[in-house]
């Protein structure tokens, strides 16, 4: 199935653009961002930290809802889908 | 009205969208690009179409909160220069208390959850603005 991802200001620097990734039935939140961290060592480093875990600063939207970290790994994503990926929000 | 633009807007022409004969007071929150350790410009990205929800749930906190008469929200993106409109916030009302407290609110809280960010871009290179709050 294809699920969007989309990344905002540094994440989106890092990641280097909006994605459509190719992910099989039933992925989960965490291992779409998995996968998002194998696009490049820079994605990776953006949102990993070296022991694995997600950055405190990443925020997860799931198809416009903000999704909390714990829920990730048994958020399961549906084809279309759209995965957002930003840092703490500026605006104002 | 709500919304997310590239275009500059025109400050009397918002208020006078929102007056009403029964308004006493019209506050008005203007954010500018301040000049500020050599800034030229700031870019200003945002995740449209959650941005303008974002900012419609606020309005409607707001009137919920406060008894007030009417909203409007202008939030610019793209490329701004310094003294250039960031984001207009005009807010009336009966009485000017209920119009400064509702107009405060709706600035705290785009500031807390608005998915938009800026990027701060001078003599010393570029940066991007940390932050408020990463809940």
């Amino acid at each position: 199935m294809q699920v969007r991802v989309r990344a905002f200001a540094r994440l989106r620097e890092a990641i280097g653009g909006d994605l459509t990734l190719e992910t099989p039935q039933g992925t989960t939140m965490s291992g779409l961002l998995a996968a998002v961290g194998d696009v490049s060592r820079d994605a990776h480093e953006a949102l990993f930290e070296e022991s694995g875990e997600l950055r405190g600063y990443v925020i997860l939207m799931h198809n416009g809802r903000r999704v909390r970290r714990a829920e990730a790994a048994t958020l399961t994503l549906a084809e279309g889908d759209e995965v957002a990926l930003f840092p703490p929000v500026a605006g104002g | 009205m709500i919304s997310v633009t590239r275009d500059d807007f025109d400050l009397n022409a918002e208020i006078d969208r929102v007056r009403r004969p029964d308004m006493g007071g019209l506050v008005t929150f203007l954010g500018v690009v301040r000049d500020e350790g050599g800034l030229e410009a700031m870019e200003l990205e945002a995740y449209e179409e959650v941005a303008v929800k974002e900012m419609e749930t606020i309005r409607d906190e707001a009137f919920a909160k406060f008894p007030i008469g009417a909203v409007t929200v202008i939030h610019r993106i793209g490329r701004l220069r310094v003294g250039e409109n960031i984001l207009l916030i005009v807010v009336g009302a009966g009485h000017r208390k209920e119009a400064f407290e509702a107009c405060e609110y709706i600035l705290e809280r785009i500031k807390e959850s608005v998915p938009i960010w800026k990027k701060e871009i001078g003599e010393g290179g570029e940066r991007w603005v940390p932050g408020d709050s990463g809940k």
